[in-house]
């Protein structure tokens, strides 16, 4: 069968090709060339810098671990369980979003508490030193989104997250350990070379390791640059370096440390109501007042048969334009889906992506009635753009409305008690009650909280009765302090 | 912190936590979980160089990786990449990962490094960027990673469904920029591409699924194409007719000393003019020489009059030429803090011009070196190469390959060891456990010995 994509031909042709097919030509090049790779590997072993990352993979050999959220069975080590955390935090597309546009916690949150749990017994992490981590590593990306133009609209080449999360996360893993100046420099350079991801897997099962993997790589590109590992220390400052990511980059010098001002005093986030990309929370809020306009009462069924037409004034975001999303991922970057879903039932919540839901006949009936229009004058940034649904009957008459600011957007923010049912909502099945009032109780006091080691406690779900043996933590083997201490500095030495 | 920044960051962490706890009930999660517990599980994997140490298979192709690339001195095709550093490690350590009994064999391994080099040369044809020394994103992260992916799906016999969610996978752990080029991070390139290529193929084959469209150019999202500002994919041609591998019409270049390819032409060059000199002058005397004047193509990160660092030096035209004319020869030890810091090299350095003709452009395929004496009698010697020996259309004879391994692994293996891994290599397609190949560099040197003995057995094809 022939594939009708070039990424299928190629799936076909890695798949398909055979040892009869290698010529003696190729085959003894590429003999030399293994030969040659492996000559090179070995004497790379007695390089510096091969001691620097061999010294922190053993780690892996180790018995550190971090908690793994809602999970009490198993842990792993930091990174992964920095990446997995992470993935779980973006798997839904249920995460802030920020202005300039990226997800701002989940690339740094699950790397911080990860970490904080790696520290030796006698090193307390305390509420405030986590804060303080987390602000900075929001801070770095939100600096960093204002050094280019295209950043303030939503993405169409890198994703966001990939690009100034792993950076965030580098920098926030980087204030947790007390890295020095020139550390915190190389943790930036090094966590450059992991940040990058295509917007393409965006309505992919692959998008949440965007986050997982930003988390998880930046706290790699901190613990490296512990380790004494350099990169460029004007990485910020090149088109080669950060500017690789972006067409126009322009960097700016941070303001100076006396009354430093936070981008996030100036700028809030926005907190989803439901699981899907940003941009379909205007629709979502425009779809459910039509609706409220067409039906008597909110138990009654939409009269599908009498419309005519659904017609949806929206940005032109090619990646949330799906006609007819085959998957839940695809539901969730799909204005079509998310308005028709809307008007059947006057509000979105997580089920609203479950698979009977998305293969509702009654949903496929009105996404064939749905099409979309981009006025010029909607411009495709998460500060400006609005959105409009009409709904045409069959009688032409014509209702509509129009959302420019959703609730939960940072222009009107979700009210305390609303942040605090969508978090209970969230976490119901999944932790004990106790655990889930411990991790609200925690976070608001937060700056109070003398070891935040308390929190990773609740997340695993341990319970109160038992969570003062967990309070002291597992004893963390000798070998472990691997990660906090830095290599020597001749290469001569071998580290045991 | 203000107290809206307190606020605001506390209600983003509690936000982020719960997300966190209802996403980890999700079929993403599942799969990312169980492939990360596959390393709460014992060390399988070998690691260069070092008997006895084992690490999880992502992280010895990640070590492996970063020491094949740790000194520049691996290989380097046309277009521009460092081929099998990307590639190599992924599938040592996957060999080793497997169970016993589903071992591949030497041609099955043969293969999938071959499919893994031509995945990497076909990505680069899509893009007439690509044909010239790189300048935004360096391409062993880029193309090196789909590649490691393509190879160990290939090794791993996945689907064609789950090879081209390996691509797709892969893709979003691709790209590092060209600025950690020339330094102690660039080997991380190396190290992260056949790394995390093995990581994509992994979670394919555990049933992750990304965009199958990813090297498909589609405007307004960028998949592949991001990594490129022109990009014109084309289909290769379909498996079943005669498949004709990039590698039987494009060879690779090997190094002979460890930098910068760019470098082996000014060397050459170099060499060539220090002999007419010392013809000339009946030995080498730098009080002669008034200015050194070098002939290279444009390329910033190779450009560098006074490099500081061993990363530096062998990113450095300039310093490669005053070695070379200094020393009479470029080899490891030419790239030490001692050496790096020479007087007598400082003060040629002094001496340096650099001109970038037009003719000179910045392609391996096309480059020249030139270096040019200007004595201050007013003699002018000059040196020119178009083609270093270890270039593809000179490559280095089997003899000068062999000294070259032999060189390098006699750092750190015994000489046993070092013959058997050159018989395990001429022999690849016969070998029936091609782990043994990993095994090489931590298997007690008698088990390897009487395999060794038992392949003897086997007649020549």
């Amino acid at each position: 069968m022939w594939a009708k994509t070039v990424t299928g031909n190629f799936a076909k042709v890695i798949h398909g090709l055979n040892a009869n097919q290698l010529t003696d030509e190729v085959i003894q090049r590429s003999k030399r060339m293994i030969l040659d790779t492996l000559g090179v590997g070995l004497l790379g072993t007695s390089t510096e810098v091969f001691h620097k990352v061999a010294q922190y993979s053993k780690i892996y050999s180790s018995d550190l671990s971090s908690t793994i959220w809602g999970h009490l069975d198993f842990r792993l080590p930091p990174l992964y369980a920095a990446f997995v955390n992470g993935v779980a935090v973006h798997s839904m597309d249920f995460d802030d979003t920020w202005h300039p546009a990226t997800h701002p916690s989940g690339a740094v949150l699950p790397a911080l508490i990860a970490l904080s749990e790696a520290f030796p017994q006698k090193k307390k992490i305390s509420g405030l030193d986590l804060l303080l981590a987390f602000n900075v590593g929001i801070e770095v990306q939100g600096r960093l989104l204002h050094f280019s133009r295209e950043a303030r609209n939503i993405p169409r080449r890198f994703h966001p997250p990939a690009v100034v999360g792993t950076m965030g996360s580098a920098a926030a893993c980087a204030k947790l350990l007390a890295l020095d100046q020139l550390e915190c420099k190389n943790a930036l350079a090094i966590a450059a070379s992991y940040a990058g991801a295509p917007l393409a897997n965006a309505a992919t099962q692959i998008k949440p390791l965007h986050i997982g993997n930003a988390a998880k790589n930046g706290l790699e590109a901190a613990c490296l640059a512990l380790q004494g590992l350099q990169g460029n220390k004007q990485i910020l400052d090149m088109e080669s370096g950060m500017g690789a990511f972006y067409t126009d980059y322009n960097p700016q010098t941070l303001p100076t440390l006396q009354s430093y001002p936070w981008l996030l005093d100036q700028q809030d986030v926005a907190i989803k109501r439901f699981p899907a990309h940003l941009a379909t929370h205007w629709v979502a809020d425009a779809a459910s007042s039509v609706r409220r306009k067409l039906v008597e009462s909110s138990e009654s069924l939409l009269p599908i048969d009498k419309i005519e037409k659904v017609i949806l004034k929206v940005p032109e975001v090619k990646y949330v334009n799906r006609p007819s999303p085959a998957s839940e991922h695809e539901a969730r970057h799909s204005f079509q889906f998310v308005a028709c879903s809307a008007l059947l039932d006057g509000s979105m919540s997580v089920q609203s992506f479950s698979s009977e839901n998305i293969d509702r006949p009654a949903l496929r009936e009105l996404l064939c009635k749905t099409q979309l229009e981009h006025p010029p004058d909607n411009t495709p940034s998460f500060d400006s753009l609005y959105c409009q649904v009409s709904v045409t009957l069959r009688d032409s008459s014509t209702i509509s409305d129009r959302c420019t600011t959703f609730y939960g957007h940072w222009r009107k923010p979700l009210e305390k008690e609303d942040l605090e049912k969508k978090f209970q909502s969230n976490v119901l099945n999944i932790l004990p009650t106790e655990s889930m009032e411990g991790i609200i109780e925690t976070v608001y006091n937060l700056e109070k909280v003398e070891d935040c080691s308390v929190l990773s406690t609740f997340l695993s779900g341990q319970s109160a009765s038992t969570s003062r043996e967990a309070a002291l933590p597992l004893s963390v083997p000798a070998n472990s302090y691997v990660l906090f201490t830095k290599s020597m500095q001749n290469s001569g030495q071998t580290l045991a | 912190m203000s107290p809206t920044v307190r606020q605001r960051s506390k209600r983003m962490i509690l936000d982020s936590i719960g997300v966190g706890l209802v996403g980890s009930t999700t079929p993403v999660f599942d799969i990312a979980l169980r492939y990360c517990r596959l390393y709460s599980s014992v060390a399988v994997s070998s690691v260069y160089g070092k008997p006895g140490v084992k690490l999880s298979p992502t992280l010895a192709a990640f070590t492996n990786g970063v020491a094949t690339h740790s000194m520049d001195f691996d290989d380097t095709w046309h277009p521009a990449t460092h081929p099998s550093g990307a590639i190599l490690p992924a599938l040592l350590a996957a060999s080793q990962m497997l169970p016993p009994n589903t071992k591949p064999n030497g041609l099955d391994f043969l293969l999938a490094f071959n499919v893994g080099l031509e995945v990497q040369g076909r990505l680069m044809h899509f893009s007439t960027e690509a044909h010239d020394i790189p300048k935004r994103f360096h391409p062993p992260s880029v193309v090196g990673t789909l590649g490691s992916a393509a190879a160990t799906a290939k090794l791993l016999s996945l689907s064609s469904a789950q090879c081209c969610h390996a691509l797709g996978i892969a893709a979003s752990l691709a790209g590092a920029p060209m600025a950690n080029a020339a330094t102690q991070a660039k080997p991380l390139h190396v190290g992260n591409a056949t790394r995390l290529g093995l990581e994509a193929a992994l979670l394919a084959g555990r049933g992750m699924e990304a965009n199958p469209l990813i090297l498909d150019d589609i405007p307004g999202c960028s998949g592949f194409s991001a990594f490129y500002s022109v990009y014109q994919p084309k289909p290769l041609s379909a498996p079943g007719e005669h498949h004709e591998f990039l590698l039987e019409k494009q060879d690779i270049a090997f190094k002979r000393f460890p930098a910068h390819l760019g470098m082996h032409w000014v060397v050459d060059a170099a060499l060539s003019v220090r002999n007419l000199f010392i013809n000339y002058a009946g030995s080498f005397s730098p009080s002669l020489i008034r200015t050194i004047m070098l002939k290279i193509p444009v390329s910033k990160y190779i450009n560098r009059p006074f490099p500081s660092s061993e990363h530096q030096a062998r990113h450095s035209f300039q310093f490669n030429a005053c070695a070379a004319l200094l020393d009479g020869e470029v080899g490891l030890g030419s790239f030490s803090e001692s050496s790096i810091h020479r007087q007598e090299l400082r003060e040629l350095l002094d001496k340096v011009v650099v001109e970038h003709p037009e003719d000179n452009v910045a392609n391996f395929d096309k480059m020249y070196g030139e270096v040019a004496l200007l004595l201050h009698s007013g003699d002018v010697l000059t040196g020119k190469c178009d083609t270093f020996y270890g270039h593809w259309r000179k490559p280095l004879s089997k003899e000068s390959l062999l000294k070259k391994f032999r060189s390098n692994a006699s750092h750190v293996l015994p000489e046993e060891k070092i013959e058997a891994i050159i018989t395990l290599v001429d022999n690849l397609e016969n070998l029936s456990d091609s782990s043994q190949l990993a095994c090489t560099s931590g298997a007690p040197t008698t088990s390897l010995q009487e395999k060794f003995l038992h392949q003897q057995h086997i007649p020549n094809t």
